[in-house]
């Protein structure tokens, strides 16, 4: 064969290859608001960056007639790229072949670049749209999913893994991205479920849609699987980017800072007025979050879960930081079941990737309930304490109003080595509210005087006065220092920039046993 | 059609709304007390209110109905 038929040959294998399960299936795909596996490539990375691997594989499967179904790539997309500039390894499942179901080469090819981030240190992104395992493949595909997680598992703490739902995610399918450290769902478009709609009416006879059962409403709002919902292919690859920007590329290295176009020494007058002074008013505590971070920017994680808790991130002098905070305007901000992993969750991937934590602390203590100590409020709230005293990235926290008992401890106080503790002066920090702790000590003095309730009422008014302040834990040296709240934004400035060497070590073992 | 519920037990100290009224998104129809706290409770839907089904004072329980709206 001239090599000009050689080169012919190839590009027509090329052609072939990228052309996937053909015009009239990537028809189907643009009809339902979905853009193809390539597409999402092409839009995800920076212009001309992607680099694919494995596009001539096929599978080897020889019972059912597949031996005659052979398509070049076998249903995904496997590569690497840039994303601003940054490498990262990507898989994108191809609907349009086979419904992007799984087949063990389909799962080889998944493997050989996750394999490639692992070693190299790089951050690995899946884009998912599959109808599950490739039946025709029987056991073979299940034990390509084994492969996978195995890899997920072993990625955890060492690379950035993000997961985008893009399509049908369902029954074993769905732990793969359930081991990443994010999910993006898009919504309408894309589904998980461990078992869908028609199987829970032959076992339970419950009736329910496929979006009500796992879109990324239900996932986002109710079950907390997925971290954000966006409202299309496009806005969730936007949120990819994002994401990315305040993740380091790996557990050895720092989020790239970026340029500080915010003043580091900006002050704000509106800050002292946020906090209402009547310790019964709410207030939005996300308003102290924006005015502080650089550019007002705040990625909200988790922003539709456990509403009572907020995380996410942002940049002070264009470094990037993990917020965590309460919630005053919803539950009170108390802590429940879900606030807790919530937390817990957000402080343990900020901490494999050295992001330093800020916490905002509002909180009047944990939930009280039945259904809260039954649902094992015990376990899930020692998530929050294991998670913050494992971490030991730069820790910063501000308590803006209550800090009462066990929550005070937990939303990282000076005890778990917090490094910079400051407090407002409307801080109220004690081992509980005024009302509580005086019908307590002075329960004797209450029912022997001769007007009980004026007297509670008195004796609450002095415990106020005296306890539920930030000076007693300033007089101990558990509040670094009692700032203005004007002044929120160059202290946390200044503090983050003094912890920026941190080095600390917890006791080495096999691996903690953190409460599950 | 949508429920305003409770997002938690607690007592309602205040109704802000009366059957008839037109709500918008977002606006407080009850504000609950709740963990020593005087809560918000939003309506999740603009609508007009169709019942309005609890009094200041009352003890509600978390998911409880409040005010239907339609």
């Amino acid at each position: 064969m001239e090599i000009e038929a050689k080169i012919k040959e190839l590009e027509k294998r090329n052609r072939e290859a990228e052309l996937g399960g053909g015009q009239k299936r990537i028809d189907q795909q643009h009809a339902k608001g979905k853009m193809t596996a390539r597409e999402r490539l092409d839009y995800l990375l920076d212009k001309g960056s992607f680099q694919e691997i494995d596009k001539f594989v096929v599978h080897r499967c020889h019972d059912f007639g597949m031996e005659k179904k052979k398509i070049a790539g076998d249903g995904v997309v496997t590569g690497h790229g840039t994303i601003n500039g940054r490498p990262v390894f990507l898989f994108s499942q191809d609907f349009t072949v086979f419904g992007g179901s799984l087949s063990g080469m389909f799962s080889q090819k998944i493997c050989k670049v996750m394999d490639l981030a692992l070693k190299n240190g790089t951050p690995m992104i899946g884009l998912n749209d599959s109808g599950g395992a490739r039946i025709q493949e029987g056991v073979e595909s299940l034990g390509g999913y084994g492969e996978i997680f195995k890899r997920n598992v072993w990625s955890s703490g060492v690379i950035p893994q993000i997961s985008v739902i893009m399509g049908p995610c369902a029954g074993g399918a769905v732990y793969s991205p359930a081991l990443t450290d994010f999910i993006i769902m898009v919504k309408k478009t894309s589904n998980m479920f461990i078992t869908g709609p028609q199987v829970i009416k032959e076992v339970t006879f419950e009736e329910v849609t496929a979006e009500e059962l796992g879109g990324a409403m239900s996932h986002n709002r109710r079950s907390g699987v997925a971290h954000f919902a966006e409202d299309s292919d496009q806005a969730a690859l936007d949120r990819v980017k994002e994401l990315l920007g305040y993740l380091p590329q790996n557990f050895r290295e720092k989020t790239p800072p970026i340029e500080c176009t915010d003043d580091q020494d900006r002050t704000d007058k509106s800050l002292n007025e946020v906090v209402p002074t009547n310790p019964r008013l709410p207030y939005d505590m996300k308003e102290i979050i924006r005015k502080v971070l650089d550019n007002n920017q705040f990625l909200e994680v988790h922003k539709y879960y456990a509403n009572n808790m907020v995380v996410g991130f942002g940049r002070l002098n264009g470094l990037a930081v993990g917020i965590i905070a309460n919630q005053p305007k919803f539950l009170a901000g108390c802590l429940d079941i879900n606030a807790s992993m919530k937390c817990a969750r957000f402080v343990r991937t900020c901490d494999s990737f050295n992001i330093p934590l800020v916490t905002f602390v509002d909180v009047p203590g944990y939930l009280p309930g039945v259904n809260q100590e039954y649902g094992g409020i015990i376990k899930h709230g020692a998530k929050i304490i294991y998670s913050y005293c494992e971490a030991t990235v730069p820790k910063i926290t501000i308590v803006t109003r209550k800090a009462y008992g066990g929550a005070y401890l937990a939303m990282s106080c000076k005890h778990f080595d917090g490094d910079t503790n400051y407090a407002y002066p409307t801080a109220e920090i004690a081992v509980m509210g005024p009302d509580g702790a005086a019908n307590i000590i002075f329960r004797k003095e209450i029912a022997d005087s001769d007007d009980p309730d004026a007297t509670r009422a008195r004796l609450i008014e002095e415990y106020r006065n005296n306890f539920a302040s930030p000076f007693k834990a300033a007089e101990l040296g558990y509040i670094d220092d009692i700032i203005f709240p004007e002044n929120t934004r160059p202290r946390l400035i200044n503090a983050l920039m003094t912890l920026q060497n941190k080095r600390a070590t917890i006791p080495k073992r096999r691996h903690g046993n953190t409460p599950l | 059609m949508s429920n305003v519920t409770a997002p938690m037990g607690g007592k309602i100290i205040d109704v802000k709304v009366k059957a008839g009224d037109a709500v918008n998104e977002g606006d407080e129809v009850i504000i609950l007390e709740a963990m020593k706290m005087e809560l918000p409770v939003v309506a999740s839907e603009s609508g007009t209110v169709k019942e309005v089904k609890c009094n200041s004072g009352d003890a509600v329980e978390a998911e409880a109905v409040l005010v239907v709206l339609e």
